[in-house]
């Protein structure tokens, strides 16, 4: 099975979320808060980066790249690189994996690769 | 609304103390209440951002007013992460404001280095987007890195630019007897020479060591009261004229413009138009630089230069004391140091410094009015204040 | 004491190629030179030493403590095989490194001693440690342990060290860490710096006289009641001690 990140969208203006939020901030009425959950679109465009030295503690890794993305369809995400020599503007495409593991517990996100 | 003006100031050193949080709390607090000539208060808040999780107490304001022995008066914790000092100000202000009360202590403490830097930095992560964010490995080093790469890229700013304003700050802190670090860098030492790599790592890409503030210990006090309670202290007259605050998406990526820090420009706005002054009528302004590209960002945002110009000014020497308009003349957060809970009210209690005109050696001449810029989670959450010193 | 025992307590050193000095500018401007120090300097050093054995912060007293006794022992020919490097600004002394050597495959490292901080004096000084084991004495691996927190963040972390658990350091018999010479080549690059030769100038500066730390770690102002007030929130501890240093 395929895994993906959702983003909600609005069930009355369709405007996509991602994260999740109680009021849907395009129509921003207060007397709905429905929403369909839809994956988020895969391939993009890197926006920014960075190279964090010195990860969180409970990484057991020298070097986190992170970055964000700007997904097909406009949607912006956050999540992992694992790209040699990130460039702005670069094709990414995400694939849904471990990002981190908290005990027995493991996280899924998004990491990056070049396209 | 009332008028309301600061009558008292404290602060102890940011650095590394060796003291129970609720000393670190209580002492400036007590040197409030001797510089104001005070002896009670009606109302207590206590900004502080990680006593629950880092230091494992709670109810912090309920020790701290005990510890200082005014009660009955009213305690209050407040935590907004590390704009909980400018917040906790805010809620002091309104307080004096509607009439409620008449004398607030506000007072703002951490205490960080009881856990290692790691940790620390953790548990300042946790402000971070939690199913978003986080779970990533995301730091506020790491968006401060990306908002950084970005910025760069779009308005020609460069690592020197974001060393100049790390030597500018530690500069400015060898003259402040309260700041973290007392030591004067060079751009050589920091960027040119050989061992440059070395001694200034990197952190964040393109961020380095020397780009980031330090994990600091202290605490700060504000005492604001009531325009007649004022009168008969005979104290210098600084009216907390303006107040702004302004938040912005909780993750950065959702922000049109990730070079944009909305919230700072609103709150700013807020803040300028309470007070009745424009941006350029300011002579002190201490700004949130947790990381050296903040500073940069935030004096454009704020409307001292206009986008994209505040790295040209930077280099005229615009932002220095004696400049246009000196940013940070007590260092700012990456020299004085960055007590998270305590910082908005460490800066409020450097520029009522300014405006008294006794900040010694590091005094911006004739100072009348001051802004502060106080920078919650990566902007999502700002505080901007003005005061104006009245004759 | 008749010479003929000391000459028994006294083994004898191999000799040792000489660590050439170096130098490197730190994050303030200023230049600070390693160079190898000899047995009759170190009793200029030790005074300074001796102070931060009563520092109880960061491990401070019981590094200095050791130090001290191993810069005394090399003074007095009691350890065999030792060499001292030592950092210096203008002349200050500002980091003081050891090690031995005990055999001519493996060093052993002792002490970094850092009385400057905040520069990352050490962190020069140890990598000019491991310098001189790989490079100039051409070492297969150096033992290490750390004392403190911050020299295991600084060492095993940083220079990702290889665990020797199996061998005991000669500091305390703790388990050891080593750096291997291709961990040594991974990190030349990142961690280890410095210029050579040294500028006369800079190096007779150095030479001419080991001065004191202008500003070394300094203990809590009351030792004890710091470390009570962590288990006494009341701070009955501290309002003791200030009532000892007159006042708040």
């Amino acid at each position: 099975m395929e895994l993906n990140i959702y983003a909600y969208k609005c069930k009355r203006c369709g405007h996509i979320h991602y994260p999740y939020k109680t009021i849907c901030k395009n129509c921003g009425e207060n007397d709905h808060n429905e929403f369909d959950i839809v994956p988020l679109p895969k391939k993009g465009k890197l926006l920014t980066y960075t190279t964090l030295y010195n990860p969180p503690s409970d990484y057991e890794v020298p070097t986190l790249a992170l970055g964000i993305v700007e997904l097909e369809g406009g949607h912006r995400i956050t999540g992992q690189l694992n790209i040699k020599n990130p460039k702005i503007g670069m094709n990414v495409e995400g694939k849904v994996e471990v990002v981190r593991k908290e005990a027995y517990n493991k996280h899924l996100g998004m990491v990056f690769y070049q396209a | 609304m009332r008028e309301v003006y600061v009558a008292g100031i404290g602060i102890t050193s940011f650095t590394r103390l060796e003291y129970p949080l609720v000393e670190i709390a209580a002492y400036p607090g007590l040197m409030a209440l001797r510089d104001s000539g005070l002896k009670k208060i009606d109302q207590l808040y206590v900004a502080n951002m990680g006593s629950g999780r880092v230091n494992g107490q709670t109810g912090l304001a309920s020790a701290v007013v005990d510890h200082l022995s005014l009660t009955p008066a009213g305690a209050v914790t407040i935590e907004n992460g590390p704009a909980s000092g400018a917040s906790a100000i805010k809620e002091g202000f309104m307080a004096v404001a509607s009439g409620m009360h008449d004398v607030v202590m506000v007072i703002g403490a951490e205490r960080m280095r009881e856990v290692n830097q790691l940790e620390a930095t953790d548990f300042v992560a946790t402000l971070t987007h939690p199913l978003a964010e986080y779970i990533y490995g995301v730091t506020l080093p790491s968006l401060a890195g990306m908002f950084a790469r970005l910025y760069m890229e779009k308005y020609g700013v460069t690592s020197r630019h974001l060393a100049m304003v790390a030597v500018k700050n530690h500069h400015n802190a060898m003259d402040n007897f309260y700041a973290h670090l007392h030591e004067e860098i060079t751009l050589e030492g920091i960027l040119d020479s050989p061992e440059a790599s070395t001694n200034n790592p990197y952190v964040a890409d393109p961020l380095r060591f020397y780009d980031m503030c330090p994990v600091s210990d202290g605490g700060a006090c504000l005492i604001l009261v009531s325009a007649d309670v004022m009168k008969k202290l005979n104290k210098p007259m600084i009216r907390l004229a303006g107040i702004g605050q302004a938040t912005d998406t909780h993750a950065v990526h959702e922000r049109k413009d990730p070079t944009y820090l909305f919230a700072v420009r609103e709150a700013a706005k807020k803040s300028f138009a309470m007070a009745g002054v424009k941006p350029e009528d300011v002579d002190v302004a201490e700004l949130h630089d947790a990381f050296t590209i903040l500073e940069i960002a935030e004096s454009e945002e704020v409307g001292f230069f206009k986008k994209g110009e505040g790295h040209i000014a930077l280099e005229k020497g615009e932002t220095k004391i004696g400049g246009k308009i000196p940013i940070n003349p007590s260092g700012g957060l990456k020299a004085k140091g960055h007590p998270v809970g305590a910082t908005g009210v460490g800066q409020a209690h450097e520029i009522v410094l300014q405006l008294r005109g006794e900040a010694k050696k590091r005094q911006v001449k004739n100072a009348k009015i001051g802004f502060t810029c106080n920078f919650g989670g990566f902007g999502n959450n700002v505080v901007c204040l003005t005061f104006i010193k009245e004759k | 004491m008749s010479i003929d025992l000391e000459k028994i307590l006294r083994p004898v050193d191999m000799v040792l190629p000489e660590f050439p000095a170096k130098y490197m500018t730190l994050s303030n401007g200023q230049e600070m030179v390693v160079r190898q120090v000899n047995r009759d300097e170190i009793p200029d050093i030790l005074p300074h030493v001796e102070k931060l054995m009563h520092v109880e912060r960061d491990y401070y007293h019981i590094v200095a403590a050791r130090v001290y006794a191993e810069l005394l022992a090399y003074y007095t020919y009691r350890v065999q095989d030792e060499y001292v490097l030592a950092a210096q600004v203008d002349g200050e002394i500002v980091a003081v490194v050891n090690g031995r050597i005990v055999n001519p495959d493996i060093g052993m490292s002792f002490h970094t001693l850092s009385m400057r901080r905040g520069l990352r004096v050490g962190a020069h000084a140890f990598a000019a440690k491991m310098e001189y084991h790989m490079d100039i004495l051409k070492q297969k691996e150096v033992l290490i342990v750390a004392e403190s927190p911050i020299g295991f963040r600084r060492w095993m972390i940083e220079y990702k060290l290889e665990k020797r658990f199996h061998i005991p350091h000669e500091l305390g018999g703790c388990p050891s860490w080593s750096l291997t010479r291709n961990l040594f080549d991974n990190a030349r690059n990142t961690l280890v710096v410095g210029r050579r030769p040294v500028p006369e100038k800079l190096l007779a500066k150095a030479h001419d006289a080991i001065l004191p730390p202008t500003d070394p770690p300094k203990p809590p102002e009351d030792l004890l009641a710091a470390t009570r007030s962590m288990l006494d929130n009341t701070g009955t501890s501290l309002i003791d001690m200030r009532r000892k240093l007159g006042g708040m």
